[in-house]
């Protein structure tokens, strides 16, 4: 059995293999330890079961006031024996002589017919060597002896008289090896050790925030699949964010109740005068109503980053190009469970004259492999500006069922042909936190915004 | 997105021998998503571009193409017909110019195709309809009305019994007391004439694009329907008819032919419209090789008719297929038909080499050294309230950018600061253990031209022995660190922080945020019981 032992352990054994029983009292001499010291170690030596303590019960005698006076001078009976041992002496002498201890001493001296009395004349009749208590007193005499060392018929004699004896009870406990023990080694070494097996307190370490570290994850993600990525404004004015994207003016997504307006906010400066133009002409043209700029300027939060994108395709025209957006959408929803008004979407898109449907399904089914998804599907769906449309669907194990991901499509012409995109553009979104729920298993997406710094102390970091 | 309520028995009924767990399986292929499911009873949701998938006659002609029931686009049988005239009045052009209509004879109505004709027109009133106001429909029993019709207009005073009522209303009282008056009266506007449709007897049959008349209620009893669609553009109120008549003509209707004439108005076509697309074109999208003959099939199966013409494909869309503005749409319809399932995702190398943004890489280097100084990341709303950004705070609410008609009073206003939201977030963590060391990166909003966004850093930290110091040097060491810049700080004041314990942060000569402990009342009022210091900064100016 190998044990790290404290270095009072260690002095406390050594000391217990040389004297196999000893009090605390006796260890603090034989080891140089302190009183506190001898205690926490037999402590800890009893946990470890590598010592016993036991406890016993003493009695010691000790002579009081009158018992030290009559181990100094006699007992009272032998003085008066001893004045009277030469001659007869006078009652009144004798009671001079002793003081005190005249009366009892001469009530004892009567009772056991030691002495004759004629008169006041008093006379010895026997001398007797040896008193009862006698022995006992010279055996305490000024120390402390145990109880069981003198004879308890001749203390008795004693015992009762006033202030004679005094009896102590005292408790001892005494430490002793288990065998465990006996076969420890002790060797130098590993001095420091301590209890390393108790509890000790949490410390809490800052942190990124779980959602931060899930966009992060997934902004990796699409650089490493090469991806550049892009940023615009939150606010935008609903040009970019629905006319560039063939959503009529009067389509329902763009409604008060769905989509959140800036209370008197309108942007002088929405696009160039030929990208206004063709847009308008294709609204015109394809959904037979009076397209209005002033609907066009109304600013709004936008209700996804495709408005990004859109606009640096219709900047930039490339050929050949792959982007992606990431950040903060909104919708006016009521907040719940599975709805927040602002939350985070990614969204990309790939340029070429080569890109096919199959291209952006395989890159939605490379990305979902990273993040460690692997049962998808993916279906049929509807978007204003994408034609053909799909959307992922991924098998949820926690859950069990299909969950509903990234949607994606190929830009309609209607969307890029008034911008002068000539190329086909894979374009694919979705939110975030419908993600970071799947990986954190949460079922309120409230959580990621309410900032419980219990929640935030307490998420697995390295999953 | 609507929703329409199925039952598995009826559909069964319309296809044949199809099991329960072939139609759910494939309800998804038609872009047909499962809300709800029990027993008999499913509801889907269906995109608002098919708005023919607002009735179960619709859904059931989609999955007749997936299964092989039939194929091919549906083809409208309408027996021409004087015998129902529809005469427009001058009158109407300036209010609600259009009308078209159809008849539909020898129907059986029960009870289930009241209710999914009922809720085919709301869908179609919500959805194209834009709340009837480009185009509204009515459905009658033809047998109470005499023909020929006149859509013509008439005053505020003009009396009828509407649908659902057993008294006469005027016009104004319809508009005035009603539901359906109080919602769609506003598309009327304040026209002293509104637009009527009524029978060679004078009979009001509808007042669109408000209500009915109660003469021509379709019971169960109903054999015969006469279908009328007002607009403010033909070509939508004929869309919308065509929706209604291909699904009455599936439910078992004979459909005959109305004669428009006036003010513009000509009779309906309801015709097919070729649109013709490159086999090439399709391949290249999809990414497959597909044989004329396979690209064929599949839109077959789209339920659209196709032929083959060289290397072109001469595409024959039914006319409630508007959806189809052009050739993207075939080819979507093109792999509808072949199967997404049959389609093998690929994975080509990039032409490209991905790259982070700058900034996104600095604020994460950021967030490095924050959470090394021990500050936790927390997140908040970009759009908050007044409560949170100013009454909290004591701060002076000027210039404020707030959102119209919010559903969430705590999400109003766009935040021009970081550090109340942190604020707000250490109130409720008042039982969770101190000391708290919290920031947060991200946008903060002010009015410009129109909007200006810029991003800020807002650090706190809330524990007994919080203090200036503290704080300052946690600046100080931040941007050293992240930029290797030293801050000046000035005595400044400002209602957030204590007076005598407030500074501006300011580099090179410019503000760039303010520091301090925060203001023992505003701690108070947030119940918080340590002292509280914090800074916010304006970054990347």
């Amino acid at each position: 059995m190998s044990q790290v032992l404290h270095e009072i352990e260690k002095k406390i054994i050594t000391s217990l293999k040389v004297n196999p029983k000893q009090t605390p009292e006796q260890l603090e001499k034989s080891t140089s330890l302190s009183t506190d010291q001898i205690r926490r170690g037999m402590e800890w030596l009893k946990l470890k079961e590598l010592a016993i303590v036991s406890e016993s019960q003493s009695i010691t005698l000790s002579l009081g006031k009158n018992g030290l006076e009559s181990f100094h001078k006699g007992l009272p009976e032998r003085r008066l024996i001893d004045l009277l041992k030469n001659e007869s002496k006078k009652l009144q002498h004798l009671q001079k002589e002793l003081g005190s201890v005249f009366g009892p001493a001469i009530g004892l001296a009567r009772k056991n017919n030691w002495i004759d009395t004629s008169e006041d004349e008093i006379t010895l009749k026997i001398y007797p060597s040896e008193l009862p208590g006698e022995k006992t007193l010279k055996q305490i005499g000024e120390n402390k002896i145990p109880k069981n060392e003198v004879d308890i018929a001749d203390l008795s004699s004693i015992m009762k008289r006033p202030d004679f004896i005094i009896e102590d009870i005292i408790k001892t406990r005494e430490i002793s090896l288990t065998e465990n023990a006996e076969s420890i080694e002790i060797t130098a070494g590993s001095s420091n050790a301590i209890n390393v097996e108790s509890k000790v307190p949490d410390v809490f370490v800052a942190r990124t925030h779980p959602l931060k570290d899930t966009i992060d994850e997934i902004r990796e993600i699409f650089v490493t699949l090469g991806f550049t990525e892009i940023i615009g404004n939150m606010t935008q004015p609903s040009f970019w964010n629905f006319d560039a994207l063939f959503t009529p003016q009067d389509h329902p997504a763009r409604e008060l109740q769905d989509t959140f307006y800036l209370d008197g906010l309108s942007a002088k400066k929405i696009g160039t005068s030929e990208q206004i133009r063709k847009i308008s002409e294709s609204h015109k043209k394809n959904w037979r109503y009076y397209w209005d700029i002033n609907e066009a300027r109304k600013m709004v939060l936008r209700t996804h980053t495709t408005c990004v994108t859109i606009k640096h395709l219709a900047e930039n025209k490339p050929d050949e190009a792959r982007f992606f957006s990431l950040g903060r959408v909104f919708r006016n929803e009521k907040v719940s469970y599975k709805h927040l008004v602002e939350f985070n979407q990614i969204e990309g898109v790939v340029v070429g004259k080569n890109a096919t449907l199959r291209d952006l399904m395989g890159i939605q089914r490379e990305f979902y492999r990273r993040i460690g998804i692997t049962k998808i599907k993916f279906w049929p769906t509807f978007f204003p500006y994408t034609e053909p449309s799909l959307q992922t669907m991924v098998y949820n194990d926690r859950l069990e069922k299909w969950v509903e991901l990234f949607g994606m499509g190929i830009f309609r012409p209607e969307v890029t042909k008034p911008l002068g995109i000539t190329k086909p553009v894979l374009a694919w979104g979705g939110g975030i936190e419908r993600i970071a729920m799947l990986k954190y298993g949460l079922d309120d997406v409230r959580e990621f915004y309410s900032n419980n710094l219990s929640w935030l102390r307490s998420v697995t970091k390295c999953q | 997105m609507p929703v329409v309520e199925l039952s598995y028995s009826r559909l069964q009924k319309l296809l044949g021998k199809i099991s329960k767990k072939q139609i759910s399986d494939s309800l998804p292929f038609l872009g047909l998503d499962i809300e709800y499911e029990d027993k008999d009873l499913i509801r889907v949701e269906y995109s608002p571009n098919r708005p023919d998938y607002s009735t179960d006659l619709g859904i059931a002609l989609g999955l007749q193409g997936l299964f092989g029931i039939k194929s091919g686009a549906i083809k409208l049988n309408i027996r021409k017909s004087n015998d129902y005239a529809i005469h427009v009045d001058p009158s109407v052009t300036k209010i609600r110019p259009f009308v078209t209509g159809i008849i539909a004879k020898n129907g059986r109505i029960d009870d289930s195709i009241i209710k999914q004709l009922m809720a085919m027109q709301e869908d179609l009133h919500f959805g194209i309809g834009r709340k009837r106001k480009k185009s509204s429909v009515g459905i009658h029993d033809l047998d109470k009305i005499s023909f020929p019709l006149t859509y013509t207009t008439s005053k505020r005073d003009h009396k009828f019994t509407p649908l659902n009522s057993e008294k006469e209303f005027t016009i104004s009282e319809i508009l005035n007391n009603t539901k359906v008056g109080l919602d769609y009266g506003a598309i009327l506007v304040n026209s002293p004439q509104v637009p009527i449709i009524l029978d060679s007897q004078k009979q009001t049959v509808s007042f669109p694009p408000i209500i009915n008349a109660a003469l021509t209620t379709v019971t169960t009893k109903t054999r015969n329907l006469f279908v009328e669609v007002t607009g403010i553009n033909k070509n939508d109120a004929e869309n919308m008819l065509s929706v209604v008549a291909t699904i009455l003509q599936t439910a078992g209707f004979a459909l005959v032919a109305t004669k428009i004439s006036g003010a513009k108005n000509t009779s309906p076509k309801l015709e097919q419209k070729n649109i013709s697309i490159n086999s090439e074109l399709i391949n290249q999208i999809l990414g497959l090789n597909l044989t004329g003959s396979q690209i064929i099939a599949s839109l077959k199966k789209s339920r659209l008719d196709a032929t083959l013409k060289g290397k072109n494909i001469v595409c024959g869309v039914p006319s409630y297929r508007f959806d189809i503005f052009g050739q993207m749409d075939l080819v979507e319809e093109v792999v509808l038909g072949y199967g997404i399932q049959n389609l093998v995702p690929i994975l080509s190398p990039s032409q490209t080499l991905g790259q982070t943004n700058q900034i996104s890489i600095k604020l994460k280097s950021l967030s490095l050294i924050m959470i090394g100084l021990g500050y936790t990341e927390a997140l908040n709303s970009s759009l908050t309230s007044k409560r949170v950004l100013y009454e909290m705070t004591n701060r002076e609410p000027k210039k404020m950018i707030s959102v119209l008609d919010s559903k969430s009073q705590e999400h109003t206003i766009l935040r021009d600061s970081i550090l109340p939201g942190l604020l707000e977030n250490l109130s409720r963590n008042i039982h969770t253990s101190y000391p708290q060391k919290v920031f947060e990166t991200g946008t903060v909003f002010s009015q410009g031209n129109p909007i200006d966004e810029t991003t800020n850093l807002a650090v706190i930290s809330a524990h007994q022995e919080a203090t200036f110091t503290e704080i300052k040097s946690i600046l100080q060491s931040t941007l050293k660190t992240g930029f290797n810049l030293e801050a000046e700080m000035k005595t400044f004041s400002h209602p957030t922080f204590e007076e005598g314990r407030t500074a501006s942060i300011s580099v090179n000569g410019k503000i760039i945020g303010i520091i301090g402990e925060i203001n023992s009342k505003i701690i108070e009022n947030y119940k918080i019981r340590v002292p509280i210091v914090g800074f916010e900064i304006s970054l990347f100016d």
